[in-house]
């Protein structure tokens, strides 16, 4: 059985890339809210880290619907998605939340270089100004939605696998969660990544606090991986077998070992821990670990797309 | 930043009312998983009685003719198993596998746009290919693996017992009767005298993966030749 095409896979790695960068845009925009919220307040516009958030956001969950629509037999036909409904589906479901997440993400961009935006546009279009004072008005609304929506894009993106009973893989009732936390912990790190490219500092307020909500989530994600395989096993029967056949030497138990749990876990973790006594910060501790950390989600969305595959009830 | 209680109640009121209009614009076919509609009177099953079957694949190359399907691609397999005991007392067990239009169909249930649809009146799990956009996600669904996206018309595809074929005509499915030793009956599972009833009432039949809650309606009657298997 070669890794990437065997009998019984139906979705291949634009899936996985689909999965990654919305739970990469939900994470970006989660920190990007927390940062504001909790430390910079009004001069989150001029942070890099913020400014980061704000173009990785809507540029990753576009890139990401592009490969979906690319991914279907017929892409032109893309609109009747958007046209019908079923709400049984988590897809159905999930393409509402994407469609509403984009323009409440949009509404909160604009909320937060509202002065920025308005320097630029000097005393052009009226309609837009009013327009942003109105929104930051809003903000306090929009913000919460924001929030909510993003949590819900985060946790889709694990329950549109889970929703298919003939996988005992994927049918976990862990995995959402799972995909939840790893998206966020890849926004995180994507945020940090952007913003030290952006020329912000690397030892200043936007690291030290995300670092400090990273190292509970990486250590809640590993919990999460322990129980998601341990709760396989325990099942018995063919969920044991798929979970047995993941882990297992081969290809995707060395993507699992070495990729998730070495580069993307253990690494991040021991460099987070380890910056937090040192006291100055470099350009390349945090680029380095924020890009090991991406590195491990993309490989856990892969690793999970493909073995889930690989063993049916 | 400051939330307001007021502001923050606001905008949850605006989310729960977008919520409710969403189930206004929803696919009406997809309904059909869990309404509890009139009960209609025509149910189609199948049952494939694997002690008659030979193996043949008469039914498989009926099936290709008939609903012009592709090279490649296959409504209905044969899944053979074996050879069991000594020769020259050698068996084989045939396995059909197919479409068990399923009460609870998986496919139905996650299908964003409609397009798969338990039709009301035959409970036969259809597909409107105008309504498919191939997002693959029934096929990943399906617990039984039945499903292929069609070649030409990039479409997911699937065994409908005949629907715009045969049965439109008042005729069996073509693979029923291809079958030389007459292992498939078809039949309304609603109405008492009709073969398929007699017959399952006269043998004891299996359904695959039950244990899933799909409630399929395609039976098959266990082979009792050849050895035991743990």
């Amino acid at each position: 059985m070669s890794a990437f095409h065997f009998e019984g896979l139906v979705w291949h790695w634009p899936i996985a890339i689909y999965l990654f960068l919305a739970g990469l845009s939900a994470g970006a925009v989660f920190f990007a809210i927390m940062l504001k919220h909790f430390k910079l307040a009004h001069e989150a516009w001029h942070s890099p880290f913020v400014q980061a958030a704000a173009i990785i956001a809507p540029v990753a969950v576009f890139g990401g619907l592009g490969i979906l629509v690319f991914d279907l037999t017929r892409p032109l036909d893309f609109w009747k998605i958007l046209v019908f409904y079923n709400t049984t589906s988590v897809m159905s479901m999930g393409v509402l939340v994407l469609m509403a997440y984009q323009l409440v993400l949009f509404a909160w961009i604009a909320c937060v270089f509202q002065r920025r935006i308005t320097q630029l546009l000097g005393k052009r279009l009226p309609i837009v100004q009013r327009l942003l004072n109105w929104l930051v008005k809003q903000e306090a609304a929009i913000t919460g939605i924001l929030v909510i929506l993003a949590i819900s894009l985060g946790a889709y993106t694990g329950f549109l696998l889970s929703a298919l009973i003939g996988f005992p893989l994927l049918n976990n009732p862990v995995l959402p969660l799972l995909f939840l936390i790893s998206g966020l912990s890849s926004g995180a790190a994507a945020t940090l990544l952007g913003g030290v490219l952006l020329r912000g500092n690397p030892n200043g307020v936007e690291v030290r606090f995300i670092h400090g909500i990273e190292i509970p989530l990486i250590l809640v994600e590993i919990g999460l991986l322990f129980t998601f395989f341990a709760g396989l096993i325990l099942s018995g029967g063919q969920s044991q077998v798929a979970a047995l056949n993941a882990l297992g030497f081969g290809f995707w138990g060395w993507i699992f070992w070495a990729g998730v749990i070495g580069i993307g876990l253990t690494l991040p973790l021991a460099f987070n821990l380890w910056m937090k006594v040192s006291a100055d910060r470099k350009f390349a501790y945090v680029a380095v670990t924020a890009s090991f950390s991406l590195i491990g989600v993309f490989l856990l969305r892969n690793f999970i797309l493909y073995t889930g595959q690989m063993t049916g009830t | 930043m400051q939330v307001s209680k007021r502001q923050f109640l606001k905008g949850v009121g605006a989310l729960l009312a977008g919520a409710s209009f969403y189930g206004v614009t929803r696919s009406p076919q997809a309904d059909s998983t869990q309404a509890a509609e009139a009960t209609p009177e025509i149910k189609y099953a199948m049952v494939h009685d694997e002690n008659a079957c030979i193996g043949c694949n008469a039914c498989i190359d009926a099936c290709r003719e008939v609903n012009h399907v592709p090279d490649g691609v296959s409504r209905v397999k044969i899944e053979r198993s074996g050879p069991f005991g000594e020769y020259p007392e050698q068996s084989y067990r045939f396995s059909r596998v197919s479409c068990q239009h399923c009460e609870a169909a998986p496919c139905v249930r996650v299908c964003p746009t409609g397009a798969a649809y338990i039709d009301k009146a035959t409970g036969i799990v259809a597909v409107n290919s105008d309504r498919c956009v191939g997002c693959q996600y029934c096929i990943a669904a399906c617990p039984y693996q039945v499903r292929y996206i069609h070649p030409e018309t990039r479409t997911a595809d699937k065994c409908d017992f005949c629907q715009k074929s045969r049965l439109a005509k008042g005729l069996e499915p073509a693979c029923v009767e291809a079958c030389p030793t007459k292992a498939l009956t078809f039949g309304n599972l609603k109405d008492p005298e009709s073969d398929l009833v007699k017959l399952l009432k006269a043998k004891p039949s299996y359904r695959a993966k039950v244990d899933l809650g799909t409630r399929p309606k395609l039976f098959h009657i266990q082979t009792i030749d050849g050895e035991i298997m743990l």
